[in-house]
């Protein structure tokens, strides 16, 4: 997956394509409007992480020239203006997404995921790893084909986890994904371990691998290397 | 109470004590000025009988009810003219009455006579009722001359001060317009009109630096603490030991405050500044219920009981965004301060909101925690913004929150 980022914060722009880059996504950034028109005419993406404040205008302009030309690229916008005005306007628009800065990055990851599965294939995909496979469109989880009983936030987790997999996700980052943006401080309630614990034993309890490793109480991961 | 009827007031006041101490001042002069007046009178008359008594006249003939004339011993000095009041029978009106008596003895050859002659005085009660009178009449002269003066006049006068009063109520943030006030010629207003114009200019100003400043704190401080977090996302994820997890945990979690603060206040300067768009119906229930959904899973893990009454669908005019952070930070806040196995319940009716919940007796007074940065929970990681933003967004929407605790319930309450 071939993805531009258009951001002119250089820190910012290091971590989001080194991210990327680590879960297999191709990377490219560009720090203007003038570049990243640039790059729209001579190559072809699946999707645009389009900040809206750039140092040459406002990247909503970038939006109607994408959406235009490239009617099939999906339009992610990152912006740290949480203005609800600018959020609406870019889904009319035609974005396919808004990400209040700052976000996490696995967050960012999920929600590109999420968006492709959706436009690219109908969200009727399924994740597929050594014996779990989930089913997006059914919402349905199995281990070595037994279907497991999980509630939604389980699924969520679970896909966010595998998703990001092999990367530490942190409680901010789970609690945000799972409840929103203003319940993130839930974080701190042991709400997010006890989601991970019940997770895992129906896992273990299928026959699964106990993929879900805490790190160091910084966070979870989905180690693929479980034995 | 008006100025005008307070200035009227204490005018009149003011007229009624000065033509009271006048009325005094004239009534005691008019009696004296009488009475001396009467007395030179009664004196001429007395010079004009001993005048009389000296060509030969019998004293005894001269007799009448308003002369008296005594023999002195001839001994006697002469006594000068005394006045006196005394009662006496006047013949005219045919009763006693109150009169003035002069008295002066004369020696006329080698004899001495005291002659006394009575007048009749003009009676307090007569001087009484002229200054009353009097004064009356000015009293209403007065009054006239005040209400004319103070519903006209003073109306001209006044009328920039009215003009400028009216200009200030109309006065609003949101519309962005200096105060322009009407020029006039009287020193004070025009002082008023000028301390006015330039108080909202700068207010207008400052407004719009906090407005600025609260605008770009959001894009300022979350951008460096976003690249932060990605950094320590990808600490995170290189081989780390177990000491240096630890650091990047503390510094992550701090981090993490830093944002939720920075979000809240932004939040909350937001409110102040009443920069959310116009209100729309927001259907409650249904928020509500879909935030207790989301919810619902944190209820069961902690075992606690929900019970709702919230069947009516309840709509209140509010911004959708503004009212999911309400309903969301109650809620949450009733789920993270309970206890294990205890207990909420939630009421909706067109009146109000309620939330209660089972939870820890509080140290703190309630009404304190709904002040920012208060909080009882001892977590160094919760910030104590989330009742004091519920509380703004009531105060932007013109409802009322209260917060009571009783021992271990919990009662959070909005009132629409």
């Amino acid at each position: 997956m071939k993805i531009l980022l258009v951001e002119d914060n250089p820190e910012l722009t290091q971590n989001i394509c080194q991210y990327l880059s680590q879960q297999g996504l191709l990377c490219e950034a560009v720090a203007t409007l003038y570049e990243a028109e640039d790059r729209i005419l001579s190559f072809d993406y699946d999707c645009i992480l389009l900040d809206l404040m750039l140092p040459d205008g406002n990247g909503l302009q970038l939006l109607q020239t994408i959406k235009t030309a490239h009617p099939q690229w999906n339009v992610l916008i990152i912006s740290a203006k949480d203005a609800l005005d600018d959020r609406l306007k870019g889904l009319d628009l035609g974005a396919d997404d808004y990400l209040p800065k700052p976000f996490h990055l696995a967050e960012l990851l999920a929600r590109i995921r999420a968006i492709f599965r959706r436009s690219k294939l109908g969200g009727s995909d399924m994740l597929e790893f050594n014996e779990i496979q989930i089913n997006h469109q059914s919402l349905e989880v199995t281990v070595l084909g037994k279907l497991l009983d999980l509630t939604k936030k389980e699924f969520d987790l679970l896909v966010f986890l595998l998703t990001n997999k092999n990367k530490v996700l942190s409680k901010q980052a789970i609690a945000t994904h799972l409840w929103g943006d203003y319940t993130d401080d839930l974080a701190n309630f042991d709400f997010v371990y006890q989601h991970i614990k019940n997770l895992r034993k129906k896992i273990c309890a299928a026959g699964g691998k106990d993929y879900l490793t805490t790190v160091y109480g910084l966070g979870y991961k989905f180690d693929s290397n479980a034995s | 109470m008006k100025l005008l009827n307070l200035l009227t007031t204490l005018y009149l006041l003011l007229t009624l004590a000065t033509l009271l101490v006048g009325g005094v001042f004239i009534y005691q002069k008019l009696e004296s000025e009488i009475d001396f007046e009467l007395g030179m009178e009664l004196e001429r008359q007395i010079d004009a009988f001993a005048g009389r008594i000296a060509q030969g006249i019998d004293p005894e003939a001269l007799q009448s009810e308003r002369l008296e004339i005594k023999v002195l011993p001839s001994e006697m000095e002469e006594e000068s003219l005394s006045l006196r009041d005394t009662i006496a029978y006047h013949d005219p009106m045919n009763r006693a009455e109150k009169q003035l008596k002069a008295s002066k003895s004369v020696k006329i050859d080698g004899r001495h006579y005291r002659i006394s002659y009575f007048n009749l005085v003009v009676e307090t009660e007569d001087i009484t009722e002229t200054v009353v009178y009097t004064m009356l009449i000015v009293l209403l002269v007065q009054l006239l001359a005040v209400v004319f003066f103070f519903r006209s006049i003073s109306n001209r006068i006044l009328r920039p001060f009215q003009h400028t009063l009216g200009k200030i109520q109309q006065f609003s943030f949101q519309k962005n317009q200096p105060l322009v006030l009407e020029q006039t010629n009287i020193r004070e207003f025009a002082q008023l009109n000028q301390f006015l114009e330039r108080m909202s200019a700068k207010l207008l100003k400052d407004y719009r630096q906090i407005k600025e400043f609260s605008e770009n704190i959001s894009h300022e401080i979350h951008t460096p603490s976003a690249v932060i977090r990605g950094k320590l996302e990808h600490l995170m994820n290189l081989e780390i030991t177990e000491e240096q997890a630890h650091l990047i945990h503390s510094a992550y979690q701090n981090n993490e405050k830093i944002h939720r603060i920075v979000k809240s206040l932004a939040l909350l300067a937001k409110l102040e500044n009443e920069e959310f768009e116009q209100p729309e119906p927001v259907n409650l229930t249904q928020l509500i219920k879909s935030n207790l959904e989301m919810l619902q899973e944190l209820i069961q893990l902690r075992g606690i009981e929900l019970q709702s009454a919230i069947s009516k669908p309840i709509t209140v005019p509010m911004h959708p965004h503004v009212a999911e952070i309400m309903i969301n930070n109650i809620l949450s806040n009733a789920i993270k301060h309970n206890q294990a196995n205890g207990w909420i319940k939630v009421e909706l009716t067109e009146k109000e909101l309620v939330v209660k919940n089972s939870g820890k007796t509080l140290q703190s007074k309630p009404n304190d925690l709904l002040e920012r940065f208060q909080k009882e929970s001892q977590n160094p990681d919760s910030v104590g913004l989330g009742l004091a933003i519920v509380q703004q967004i009531c105060k932007t929407y013109g409802f009322d929150f209260s917060y009571e605790s009783e021992s271990q319930v919990h009662v959070m309450r909005i009132r629409f």
